[in-house]
């Protein structure tokens, strides 16, 4: 069965914007996706990533798991998925530091966001990652870069 | 049964919920209230407050805003305590401090008997942090989440960040200023409504115990916060602040206990009647210019990304980048986007801050009125490829960006 918005919001409790296309079928995939300020990105693909064994899994509910939410008051960006499919941890270590955490489905997830809609995550390992932006004074002072928020 | 073990052994606590949101917005009406003092109310309060701690009623100088109260309290302002100055006997020590500890043994009291509480009803369900954040309070409970955490996450955290992280801490930080350690002991009248209000909402619902005395000091300082602003007090004076004559504010993107955030986009946000105050943005603290002379020249010379970012988007991305006379670099289509194209810019060669560069994107999503919204972000100056650049907002090389699939 192909999920929609309408399904996810409904399932969930969680609103997106009334403007949305909600009756068609979100695309599950399981390469690169970004929505928003947060990219999706297979695990494999960056090895710089890595997940110590002591990190604790926790399982995703039917609610969903309200990934990020900007101090600024920035919409939530929020997983989801069917009972027990997916597990989460936000312990990970990611030498661009970016990494929320790292997401291990046997199902289709979902990454839900008022603003941006839906976004199906296929089974499989993948790590959350935010956007930053910035710049460096010079080659050998430091970056001086802040998290972009939507 | 005094301690009921679910939500259907306490059938009444949506009812309760509902008189504890019912509160919270009272409150918040009162934190962000610019009517004028109700000075009688407000010395009244204040002089049981001195009485509480044996100490004749003050006389009061009424001020119009903070920024003033700081001058009228710098020739009477008792100097802070330290271990060198500390008198021996607490009686002997400055109104400000003996008040402080009145409130801070008041306050220790009731949190550790509501802390109590919080930890005796167990966190239910898989996630219920984070449940009680996303969802609606009554929600929240329907969903197994105890009344105690919905209530403190509607009540009281609700109003931390709309009022004291939102309002109060900008408010202060705009006073303060550099190497000052002369700043009076204050208190926040209005803007304390956080704390108080969740004192006041556990105890009407009935969920945590107070003694007589307890609930009359929890009184007077609920009077003041209804009446008046900010308050310093010393040992005959007391400087009271009028309340703001403006505040405006916009719902908090994403907040299910109705938080707000300052924004203003025509004057300042808050403004007080001596014409102090913040100009605010969206919840972003910003200087005067970005509101009301947001020049392409002004922009390029702030060197705060976030101001920046403010200040062009008050003009718009195609306007700035156009009368900013910025160089386009190069251009590539958007990877998952389709049909849109990344715009990499150089910033002009007087721009203040890290060298840097500027890449226009696309956004994934329609606004409601069906244009995709344009935003830009800065980048380092030695990316010459856009793909490159947006890859490097993740953390990815341009390689890895250009597999990106699908963008919301």
């Amino acid at each position: 069965m192909s999920v929609t918005l309408a399904h996810l919001t409904a399932r969930t409790g969680l609103d997106v914007l009334d403007h949305l296309e909600r009756e068609t079928a979100i695309p599950v995939l399981d390469g690169l996706q970004a929505q928003g300020d947060l990219i999706v990105i297979p695990l494999h693909l960056v090895p710089e990533v890595t997940v110590p064994s002591h990190a604790r899994w926790r399982t995703v509910p039917p609610t969903g798991l309200e990934l990020l939410r900007s101090t600024a008051g920035g919409n939530p960006h929020t997983l989801v998925a069917d009972q027990a499919a997916c597990t989460w941890t936000p312990t990970c270590v990611d030498r661009e530091r970016l990494a929320l955490g790292v997401l291990r489905t046997s199902g289709p997830a979902y990454l839900i966001h008022p603003e941006h809609g839906g976004s199906g995550i296929a089974p499989g390992s993948y790590v959350i990652r935010r956007q930053r932006e910035g710049a460096s004074t010079s080659r050998l002072t430091p970056m001086r870069v802040h998290y972009v928020a939507d | 049964m005094s301690d009921p073990r679910g939500p259907e052994a306490r059938p009444d606590a949506s009812i309760l919920l509902r008189h504890a949101i019912d509160l919270r917005n009272a409150w918040l009406g009162h934190a962000l209230s610019t009517l004028p003092a109700d000075r009688p109310a407000a010395e009244a309060a204040i002089s049981d407050l001195y009485r509480l701690i044996g100490k004749p009623p003050p006389r009061f100088v009424w001020v119009e805003s903070p920024a003033a109260a700081l001058a009228a309290a710098r020739p009477r302002g008792a100097p802070r305590l330290n271990h060198r100055t500390l008198p021996a006997l607490a009686a002997d020590w400055p109104v400000a401090s003996q008040l402080a500890t009145l409130i801070s043994t008041f306050r220790s009291r009731l949190d550790r008997r509501i802390q109590r509480r919080l930890s005796a009803a167990r966190l239910v369900g898989e996630d219920p942090r984070t449940l009680v954040h996303s969802q609606p309070p009554q929600e929240a409970l329907r969903l197994g989440v105890r009344l105690e955490h919905v209530v403190d996450a509607t009540v009281w955290e609700s109003l931390e960040v709309s009022v004291h992280d939102a309002v109060a801490a900008p408010l202060r930080t705009e006073r303060q200023r550099p190497s000052d350690d002369q700043t009076p002991l204050t208190w926040y009248g209005q803007h304390d409504a956080h704390w108080i209000a969740r004192y006041e909402a556990w105890l009407r619902l009935g969920l945590v115990r107070a003694s007589p005395q307890e609930r009359h000091q929890l009184g007077v300082w609920s009077a003041l916060a209804r009446s008046c602003g900010w308050w310093s007090p010393s040992d005959d004076t007391c400087v009271v602040s009028e309340r703001p004559v403006a505040v405006h504010t916009e719902p908090t993107p994403g907040g299910v206990h109705g938080q707000r955030r300052l924004h203003r986009e025509d004057g300042m946000a808050v403004r007080y009647a001596d014409g102090w105050g913040l100009y605010v943005l969206h919840g972003t603290v910003v200087p005067v210019w970005v509101v009301t002379e947001p020049t392409p020249e002004r922009i390029t010379a702030e060197r705060n990304i976030e101001i920046r970012r403010a200040a062009i988007e008050r003009i718009g991305w195609d306007a700035y980048i156009t009368q900013a006379g910025l160089d386009l670099v190069a251009v590539a289509p958007d990877p998952g986007n389709p049909g849109c194209d990344l715009h990499l810019y150089d910033l002009p060669e007087e721009a203040r801050g890290p060298r840097a560069r500027i890449l226009l994107a696309v956004n994934g999503s329609v606004e409601r009125d069906g244009h995709r919204r344009r935003y830009g972000l800065t980048v380092p100056a030695d990316l010459d490829d856009p793909v490159a650049a947006a890859g490097w907002s993740y953390g990815l090389s341009g390689d890895l960006y250009a597999r990106l699939l699908r963008r919301t």
